[in-house]
């Protein structure tokens, strides 16, 4: 909720934001209208992925960007479909 | 404990004597649904013993987590009518990205929430979750190219474990940095924020996500990616 608020108030000075979430947490942060939301299907605490699992962190920052250019309408959301892994062997 | 019921167990585990914030979400997912995950965890768990293969867990952790967040228990105090949406006004490889988190990341040793809060690690964090929810909000400035062995973090509204091992998972300022040697963005604002984000909802909106987004504008900042636990 609190990043909403924070979302909320960038939006109305003139600087756009996406939010990068868990999907857990979709029913209380839709209900503030974001402009642009990334859900990832992670579990708690870890919304951008396991610790070092680099490449899964880059794809949801990169679907987080890619929002970010392409959106043109508010409310613009989208849950990435990958599920929850510990990182690939380095 | 002998004499101790099972939704006394379960609710332990919320800010009480067994507090585990990565399950804490049991106490308000009603007693049924509690026995019902803790069942499947252990037939997962002996699944686990003979495949090694963790996939099955982990969707059932968070099939179970998203159950237990989602209507009708929705939280819909903080419900608006009205979008925001600020357009983006030129390609993002020309303009400069800020990051915020509400992870409660900071740099070692300065201060990272108000007076009164300042004084509690993690653990004891949980033990006083009410004055963080009263706390005015406080916002910790991080230069995005601090070693990850000046990163602190404390925010006893989450599971920490992820983020003391991997700044990234919840603040991705590798990620970022990354991003922007690569010129998907223009720049990455040098100084990324972070706050913790069990605090005072009222003061936050009326004073200072209004306040953060005036600073952060004067910083050049031109979009912004945010990330909450």
């Amino acid at each position: 909720m609190s990043v909403g608020h924070v979302s909320r108030a960038f939006e109305a000075a003139g600087i756009p934001t996406v939010i990068v979430m868990s999907n857990v947490f979709r029913g209380r942060v839709t209900v503030m209208r974001p402009a642009r939301t990334v859900f990832t299907k992670h579990v708690m605490g870890r919304p951008m992925g396991a610790p070092f699992d680099v490449e899964r962190q880059s794809h949801v920052l990169r679907e987080a960007l890619k929002m970010l250019e392409t959106a043109s309408e508010p409310e613009t959301s989208v849950v990435l479909p990958e599920r929850y892994r510990v990182a690939p062997e380095r | 404990m002998p004499g101790e019921t099972f939704k006394e167990y379960v609710d332990s585990l919320s800010y009480g004597s067994r507090t585990d914030l990565l399950f804490k979400w049991l106490k308000n997912a009603g007693e049924e649904a509690a026995e019902h995950f803790i069942q499947n965890l252990l037939r997962e768990l002996g699944e686990v013993v003979d495949t090694g293969d963790l996939s099955t867990l982990f969707n059932m952790i968070y099939e179970a987590q998203l159950a237990a967040y989602s209507p009708p228990d929705e939280e819909t105090r903080w419900k608006y009518d009205e979008p925001l949406f600020a357009p983006l006004p030129k390609p993002l490889s020309e303009m400069r990205v800020g990051l915020l988190t509400s992870s409660g990341h900071h740099v070692k040793g300065e201060p990272h929430a108000p007076p009164e809060i300042a004084g509690y690690s993690q653990e004891e964090g949980t033990k006083h979750i009410g004055e963080f929810g009263r706390a005015k909000p406080f916002l910790s400035a991080v230069p995005v190219d601090l070693p990850e062995d000046d990163f602190a973090v404390i925010q006893p509204g989450y599971d920490i474990r992820a983020a003391l091992r991997d700044r990234n998972t919840v603040m991705p300022v590798d990620r970022m940095q990354e991003m922007a040697a690569e010129g998907v963005i223009g720049e990455l604002a040098p100084t990324a924020y972070s706050f913790i984000g069990l605090t005072s909802q009222i003061r936050l909106t009326k004073e200072d996500a209004p306040q953060w987004a005036e600073r952060v504008h004067d910083e050049g900042w031109e979009a912004a990616v945010l990330v909450p636990v």
